[in-house]
């Protein structure tokens, strides 16, 4: 894989290709785990693995799997790694387990998964695949980060609270507290929220695309107008 | 394009001239509520109206559109005066104006500014507030009369602006359930309706209090209807269908569903059926359309009134129905006469 | 042709076939080197929830292990068997924590555990599951507010009947002005268990089951 390739790569998953706020793939877990920022991130890196690892499982054996048998066996092997990951944060991050509850085993069911491995690593070499199951998680994992943050900051003037279920007892010191003595705006925290904060960032990428596609515009007519100055 | 645009004007009135005749028929309505429960709802009014005006030019300027013309056309002062009137009297002053700048800015101009905006902005704004701080949304001053303790107008203030109570005064003792709330409370303790209608919360109709306020927001909408601002067939089809709903399941079994004009006076009822289902960029624009849209709030309302776990209905019940007008409007558009009923 | 057509079918299917096998044995195996740990974390989570309302200094048993069944009863305003867990001290009853439900709540049911001690003192109350409205009834649960923790320390002896209501109808307990309807239900559902282990205080630390026919 050459630099250029791997450049590529990343920036198609992270921000071009965005999951979460360009291809809209996957709202469901978006909208309801996003309450904070810790249980947005936990679940988008847990389907950020789920979807390197099968990347990298798939990617080598679609030779020898049949056409028909194609998406069953595709199928099974993304639930094989997610039932892994669960029983994994069951065991070791039990209470963290408990807050992301469905989500976890419905990462199989999460149509981004499916879509890299049948868009990607059905044609790609398998270190590509999983640079873009991990490039696409990790461009979810930001969204639900900001997302999580958002609706933290704004419901219950935290962030990163619920970080001890994550790493432990002694992280609970890291949880900010951003404003003090806070009422509250529970419709941050309900799901409208959810609704009303993607939408805004959403509304952000499309100006910060537009934002970036006038300014190449202005430099190309400047250009256009002012050969000498560059030659 | 052809079809029905309401209001139904014979000669042209600007959208400022109406926004002030609907501002004028509120004025009855007000005046009883200051004279039932003190002047603090003028506070509310006024800190909303220039929270709105406010929110109104920061939205048009960010957007570059022209401030003055826009401002001039007094719908954002209808928005807060209707917000003001659906709150607690006893609101302290940051929820008037979380609410008010949300109706305006996100309800309002992110859908694209006057006469684009699918919902309904004040209903809005009393939504996100009823989710977003419920507690604060049931402190109900009792009517005068009522309860023991009433509030003067500077400790009204003093709660508004700063939070505080005078000494000895507890919320519980000045703030009580609305008669909606606590007829299903009551309900809910197994009692029975006539016995909760003994409590002197009640009056003759509904609400001590309350129904005079309903009636003078009544009074407005006779002065609208006569002024020819607004249709017969939103205020008359929602009334009629609340009235008729309740009026079935009174029939039914008097001792647990209230009369029906017990629903009529109560809440946001007569609000509702002359100034929040009428406003013409969230209403449907077709007579039968209206007709629909109005029973179909009217039903909602009785719903969440009676089976929901919501003190009133008619924001949520016309939220609900914003979303159908389009359809609505699609569906009852008269046919241009001589064009056959194309069926696909 | 339906020669080549068999061979393709049978190819799918052996190739299906090996990846569940595969799919399995990696499950089957992670299962096996997780499930203890998983088990621990289950007794972990549960025996956390129970120390939060029983003192550790009252009990030095297996409580997770030392468990009753308990048959549905109108003063638990229970529907199904629930399972009650007893703390011991040197071997002598100590704490009893048994699931109630206050069916009257604003939005329905209030789930709660309640831990009472052997002289009848309440040891602690937790709201296990509600449907109480976001900001305004859901101060009964412990991660809103403190409202639950005023019932530590009280008991039968210690409040008569008339005192076991909120405040506002002439009793000792403090609720939160606009949303009487759930501390009242939770006061009424705390009061009845306590008079359900009054009635069976004996039968509750002995046997492994109450009123359950076998």
């Amino acid at each position: 894989m050459t630099y250029q390739e791997f450049k590529d790569i990343l920036y198609n998953g992270v921000w071009k290709q965005n999951t979460g706020v360009v291809q809209l793939l996957g709202m469901c877990p978006i909208l309801a785990v996003s309450t904070s920022v810790v249980n947005g991130v936990s679940l988008g890196l847990a389907t950020s693995v789920v979807m390197a690892l099968s990347g990298a499982a798939i990617a080598p054996i679609r030779g020898i799997v049949p056409n028909e048998a194609r998406i069953p066996v595709f199928i099974l092997i993304i639930a094989v790694l997610v039932t892994l990951i669960q029983y994994l944060m069951n065991a070791y991050m039990y209470s963290l387990y408990v807050v992301l509850g469905i989500f976890i085993p419905l990462i199989v069911t999460n149509c981004i998964v499916l879509a890299r491995i049948e868009a990607f690593a059905a044609k790609n070499p398998p270190l590509q695949s999983a640079l873009d199951g991990l490039a696409m998680g990790l461009g979810l994992t930001a969204v639900l980060a900001i997302l999580g943050g958002l609706r933290e900051i704004f419901g219950h003037g935290t962030l990163l609270s619920g970080i001890d279920m994550a790493l432990g007892e002694s992280a609970k010191s890291l949880v900010i507290t951003v404003v003090p003595n806070y009422h509250g705006f529970l419709l941050a925290i309900l799901p409208p929220g959810a609704f009303l904060t993607l939408g805004c960032l959403i509304a952000g990428k499309n100006w910060l695309n537009l934002r970036a596609e006038k300014k190449l515009k202005d430099a190309a007519s400047l250009e256009a107008a002012f050969p000498a100055a560059h030659a | 394009m052809s079809g029905f645009f309401s209001p139904f004007i014979t000669k042209p009135v600007s959208v400022s001239q109406i926004m002030l005749h609907v501002l004028f028929a509120l004025i009855p309505g007000i005046a009883l509520y200051v004279w039932f429960y003190g002047p603090a709802i003028l506070v509310s009014i006024t800190l909303a109206s220039i929270t709105a005006l406010g929110i109104e030019a920061l939205m048009l300027k960010i957007q570059h559109k022209p401030v003055a013309p826009y401002l001039k056309d007094n719908s954002a002062l209808l928005t807060a005066w209707l917000l003001a009137l659906s709150i607690p009297t006893l609101a302290p002053w940051w929820l008037v104006v979380v609410g008010t700048a949300f109706a305006i800015s996100i309800s309002k101009h992110l859908y694209g500014g006057l006469g684009n905006n699918p919902f309904n902005p004040a209903m809005v704004g009393y939504a996100v507030l009823i989710i977003s701080f419920p507690a604060y949304m049931t402190h109900w001053l009792a009517p005068q009369g009522v309860g023991g303790v009433s509030m003067s107008f500077s400790d009204q203030l003093g709660y508004m602006f700063q939070g505080l109570l005078p000494d000895g005064l507890t919320l519980d003792a000045v703030t009580m359930a609305t008669p909606l709330d606590t007829l299903k409370t009551q309900l809910h303790q197994h009692s029975q309706i006539e016995h909760i209608l003994n409590m002197p919360i009640y009056g003759h109709l509904a609400g001590k209090g309350g129904e005079w306020v309903a009636g003078g927001f009544l009074l407005g909408g006779f002065y609208l209807f006569a002024k020819r601002l607004i249709s017969w067939h939103l205020p008359v089809a929602f009334l009629g269908s609340l009235f008729l709903i309740a009026g079935i399941f009174h029939l039914f079994d008097p001792a647990h569903y209230a009369a029906p004009l017990l629903h009529l006076f109560s809440g946001a009822a007569m609000l509702g059926a002359f100034f929040i289902l009428t406003d013409p960029v969230t209403s449907p624009t077709t007579p039968r359309g209206k007709l629909i849209f109005a029973a179909g709030a009217a039903l909602l309302t009785y719903l969440i009134r009676v089976f929901g776990g919501f003190p009133d209905g008619i924001a949520f019940a016309t939220l609900l129905m914003n979303i159908t007008v389009p359809l609505l409007d699609a569906w009852t558009q008269p046919k241009v006469f001589g064009k056959k009923e194309k069926r696909s | 042709m339906r020669r080549t057509l068999a061979k393709a079918s049978f190819y799918t299917a052996v190739n299906l076939l090996a990846f569940a096998l595969l799919g399995t044995a990696i499950l089957a195996f992670t299962y096996n080197q997780t499930h203890e740990r998983i088990e621990q974390s289950v007794e972990a989570e549960k025996l956390k929830l129970i120390s939060q309302i029983v003192p550790q200094a009252l009990f030095d048993n297996d409580v997770i292990a030392d468990t009753l069944k308990i048959t549905p009863d109108p003063l638990l305003g229970t529907e199904d068997a629930t399972t009650a867990y007893r703390a011991r001290l040197k071997g002598k009853p100590s704490v009893l924590v048994m699931e109630a439900v206050a069916p009257d709540g604003y939005s329905g049911k209030v789930a709660l555990l309640i831990a009472i001690r052997d002289n009848g003192e309440l040891a602690g109350v937790r709201v296990v599951s509600d449907r109480e409205t976001p900001g305004l009834g859901d101060y009964i649960e412990i991660a809103k507010s403190k409202w639950i923790l005023q019932f530590n320390g009280t008991s039968l002896a210690k409040y008569n009947g008339e005192n076991w209501q909120v405040k506002k109808d002439g009793g000792q307990f403090d609720y939160m002005a606009g949303a009487t309807i759930s501390p009242r239900a939770v006061v009424k559902a705390v009061h009845k268990a306590l008079q359900y282990f009054a009635q069976h205080q004996d039968a509750l630390f002995a046997g492994t089951s109450l009123g359950v026919t076998p």
